[in-house]
């Protein structure tokens, strides 16, 4: 049931953004100032793009968390998407606040993707595997990060922990073999996915090594 | 380098990033501008499916609207100094590829043609619903749109 309150009477709530990640889409924003220890509560909306009317997001309706999950209102990231939240404290609410045009295709963040390493002497192979698509239950279907960008990118950097020298890689395969390296020698990888578009934030993948092996010539000499 | 191929229609010597950097350097002043958001011009069935044969005709019928129409008189109202700047780069941009597009004139090609014109009047139909100059911001609001749909030709 929609509380009336007067609206103007809150100052507004500040720093709403969509924070998204692999197609997750979840609207957060800040407290009003000067509020602190009131029990204010929070109600979002959302809005299509091209589309006619505002759109309640039920499990966002007087909520006392700063954040709203819209993942599945805006899970067709070709559309854009506005979103707006007002604060209500006893019989006052603030005005909304809104967020910019959210265009998902071209401001999701990638995730890193899945890294497997194998060495031998001289050289790493490296598999990589596309990070997976947001998806409302576990056991649906995955859908790969590569089925949305065809031309997903990856930026391989490589450590040698003896050398202490790095150098990338920017590869469009999912497999990479590193070659002439030095025997016995840690190596420490990490990739960035790169989608096409304007540049975008995207989060490296944990660091991984790995030791090539011992040179056995010279172990059998 | 990248190129554009859009279908049998190959552009070169286009930065694609430098027009994204452009525009995202204005989307936020520009996107604000636009108050009827109930209304998208570059919609889903605009440039959805749109086939290779297909794509060069609608390219060039929408960079040569975006050049004569949109861009036309706008840069003078730009006021803000980063839209200026960025309105310049997409307009130089799009009017390199627009000349360098020479889309087939022959019959059996008429099909494909008329399917990208019809695509394109439902853009601007919807353009023409509007009071210009909201038109015009919308437009400029929506390039993001248009690059995306251009991407997917950037090889």
């Amino acid at each position: 049931r929609a509380v009336l309150c007067i609206s103007g009477g809150l100052p507004k709530p500040t720093n709403i953004t969509f924070l998204s990640i692999n197609m997750r889409n979840i609207l957060q924003w800040s407290p009003p100032e000067g509020l602190q220890g009131a029990e204010v509560t929070y109600t979002v909306q959302y809005f299509i793009y091209g589309q006619k009317k505002w759109l309640n997001k039920s499990e966002c309706r007087n909520i006392n968390r700063t954040c709203c999950d819209l993942s599945v209102e805006t899970s067709d990231y070709e559309h854009q998407y506005y979103a707006k939240v007002k604060a209500i404290w006893e019989t006052n609410c603030s005005k909304w606040v809104e967020t910019g045009r959210f265009y998902p295709f071209l401001e999701t963040q990638i995730g890193p993707p899945g890294i497997a390493l194998s060495t031998d002497e001289k050289s790493i192979s490296i598999v990589l595997t596309a990070p997976e698509k947001w998806k409302r239950n576990p056991e649906d279907s995955s859908v790969s990060m590569q089925q949305i960008y065809s031309n997903l990118k990856y930026n391989v950097s490589i450590y040698n922990t003896k050398s202490n020298k790095t150098w990338s890689q920017c590869v469009t395969n999912h497999t990479l073999v590193l070659g002439w390296l030095e025997p016995d020698t840690l190596y420490c990888v990490h990739v960035l996915s790169l989608a096409p578009g304007p540049p975008r934030l995207a989060q490296p993948s944990e660091k991984q090594c790995v030791r090539t092996l011992k040179d056995q010539t010279s172990a059998l000499k | 380098g990248q190129e554009f191929q859009f279908g049998p229609c190959r552009v070169e010597g286009v930065v694609l990033q430098e027009l994204w950097e452009a525009f995202r350097a204005m989307k936020d002043i520009v996107q604000a501008k636009d108050n009827i958001t109930s209304v998208r011009l570059l919609r889903k069935e605009v440039l959805q499916n749109v086939s290779d044969t297909e794509s060069c005709y609608l390219i060039r019928a929408l960079l040569k609207f975006y050049l004569n129409t949109v861009f036309k008189n706008s840069l003078d109202k730009a006021a803000d100094s980063r839209i200026r700047k960025s309105f310049s780069t997409l307009a130089n941009n799009f009017f390199v590829i627009a000349s360098k597009l020479q889309p087939s004139q022959e019959k059996e090609m008429f099909s494909t043609s008329e399917s990208a014109r019809r695509r394109f009047l439902l853009f601007q139909r919807a353009f023409q619903q509007l009071d210009i100059q909201a038109a015009q911001t919308k437009a400029f609001g929506e390039v993001d749109i248009l690059l995306t749909w251009m991407e997917k030709f950037y090889q």
